[in-house]
């Protein structure tokens, strides 16, 4: 069905586009820009407090601190877990696949919660340091615990950029490769590597966006002590109740996906023209 | 597999027990017949269903959640189909920056779409808290709807509906019996998505509640920063259990790998 009619193809249109600059474009746009009680000048005061605060800095740097290993820790263990799943005999690679994406289905509140039993002071880890000897564990409320909880947060998501890539790779490459000379560990590093390495660049991006504006999980694995920039933008609305400082807060954190999305799609386009 | 690749299967094992760990751990802890978060259990009992049952904010909440994602999804598939029929379809002047356009509800975080929408909609314009939800999570929606069902359209070959045209169809016939039986598959998959996606939301339902109005995502966060008892493991064990009979249903309709794997 060609739609040559110009007036069907903007009814069409129309509808969703209103939406979008209604309850989107616009809400946002003046929510970064000026909120109900401030103007351009009261954020861009608080953007800038914000980023020469002392206090505050290091909330800056923990977020990219976390999100850095979390995308790190991801890669290193979703695309090998990709890996395996692609090569595996296909009755098993359907199954694991589900088995990886599943997670997806249940809410954040669900798959953290899990993590306050394993890393509280009376928890799995803690019990299990102390009957070796080692004395009690609090893992709890620490940097370490909220990039537990966002790796496993957003695993699927790596292994299943990954995978896309994989999946579409020729098998015979490998074989190729092998009968060349390559050791497996060669193999994997010099030719599935490389060959993927769109789809896990993909994987990287999502993670890392995913990290930086994650709300639920540094929330309840972080809580107050290590603020990441989503609780203390969190706290500042609903606690200190002090909306330009949330305007600055939340502007700081769209700016810093936006980089990071945009940098993302120049290096993936590189990869694609050389390769 | 497992002896031709130790390194591999080391990491891949880890993934797994990081991805699948936690969450085992809470059918644990749910059915504990003591009063802490601990594990193993101590002893087994339902009392904590039956605490979850009757706490009223977790029932309320969930009537809640369960309106917001039918008629977010209803509203996202209305607004989302049309778009992507024409954006695939028709001649579109500036047809990539209107594809982006629909897309960029994903990039901006949702927290951020949540203070705006609490700031703009709720207090600027007195829209209700659950109006406000509704609105939110359709804009959030949007851009699932217009890609699941826009990539089913693109797989299609529009010759397909040409030939119907040259067979003697008419237009309104050719879309019924040729157009939308190639976006069926799509649009079963986007509503499956879609409604997942809302009813899992907490960043964006965080900052849109009012008085008796909440999603049960975000009653549970309330709950579990306030007190440490087993009853939100309770209710997770629940939800679990429905996932996986979505999940099963799913995997009969259009397949679960091909739903959730994009």
């Amino acid at each position: 069905m060609e739609l040559t009619s110009r007036n069907t193809v903007r009814l069409l249109l129309l509808p969703g586009l209103a939406v979008l600059l209604f309850a989107f474009l616009y809400p946002v746009a003046a929510t970064l820009a000026a909120p109900p009680d401030g103007d351009p000048a009261t954020v861009a005061r608080e953007t800038g407090a914000l980023l020469t605060d002392p206090n505050l800095l290091p909330v800056i740097a923990r977020t990219i601190r976390v999100s850095v290993l979390t995308t790190l820790i991801c890669l290193v263990l979703g695309f090998p877990t990709a890996y395996l799943i692609s090569r595996a005999p296909a009755r098993w690679s359907g199954k694991l696949l589900a088995l990886a994406i599943f997670p997806l289905m249940l809410n954040t509140v669900v798959r953290t919660y899990g993590w306050i039993v394993v890393l509280g002071g009376n928890g799995v880890l803690s019990t299990a340091s102390q009957a070796l000897g080692l004395g009690p564990v609090q893992l709890l409320y620490t940097e370490t615990a909220i990039v537990l909880g966002l790796v496993q947060l957003f695993l699927p998501l790596m292994i299943l950029s990954s995978y896309s890539s994989l999946s579409q790779q020729d098998p015979r490459l490998e074989d190729a490769a092998r009968g060349l000379g390559a050791g497996p560990s060669r193999v994997f590093r010099q030719v599935v590597f490389p060959l993927a390495l769109p789809g896990a660049l993909v994987g990287c991006t999502l993670v890392f966006a995913g990290a930086v504006t994650a709300f639920t999980t540094p929330q309840l694995l972080g809580g107050s002590r290590e603020r990441i920039l989503s609780t203390l933008l969190y706290s500042r609305v609903n606690v200190s109740l002090d909306w330009p400082a949330a305007s600055a807060v939340a502007l700081v954190m769209t700016v810093l996906v936006l980089v990071v999305a945009a940098l993302s799609g120049r290096l993936s386009k590189r990869g694609s023209t050389t390769s | 597999m497992i002896l031709r690749r130790p390194l591999l299967s080391l990491l891949s094992a880890i993934a797994f027990v990081i991805m699948l760990g936690p969450v085992v751990i809470l059918l644990g802890v749910a059915f504990t017949a003591g009063s802490t978060l601990t594990f193993p259990p101590e002893g087994l009992s339902l009392r904590w269903f039956a605490a979850a049952l009757e706490y009223r904010p977790f029932i309320d909440s969930l009537g809640t959640s369960l309106v917001v994602a039918v008629l977010s999804t209803a509203a996202a598939l209305a607004l989302g189909i049309p778009a992507t029929l024409a954006l695939q379809r028709g001649a579109v002047p500036g047809k990539a920056f209107i594809e982006n356009l629909f897309m960029t509800p994903i990039i901006v975080p949702e927290l951020v779409l949540g203070l705006a929408l609490f700031q703009q909609l709720m207090v600027g314009f007195n829209i209700t808290a659950l109006g406000t939800l509704v609105i939110g999570h359709t804009v959030l929606l949007l851009p699932y709807t217009v890609r699941v069902v826009g990539a089913s359209l693109a797989l299609a070959d529009p010759r397909l509906e040409e030939a119907a045209r040259g067979l003697g169809a008419g237009p309104v016939r050719t879309f019924f019996s040729v157009t939308v039986p190639v976006m069926r598959p799509g649009i079963i998959s986007a509503t499956i998505l879609a409604f997942i996606t809302s009813l899992n939301n907490v960043p964006l339902s965080l900052l849109l509640t009012g008085p008796g109005v909440a999603t049960l995502p975000v009653e549970m966060l309330n709950y579990v920063q306030s007190s440490f008892d087993p009853v939100v493991a309770a209710v997770s064990v629940v939800l679990l259990a429905l996932s996986v009979a979505v999940a099963l249903l799913t995997e009969r309709l259009v397949g679960f790998n091909k739903v959730f794997g994009r």
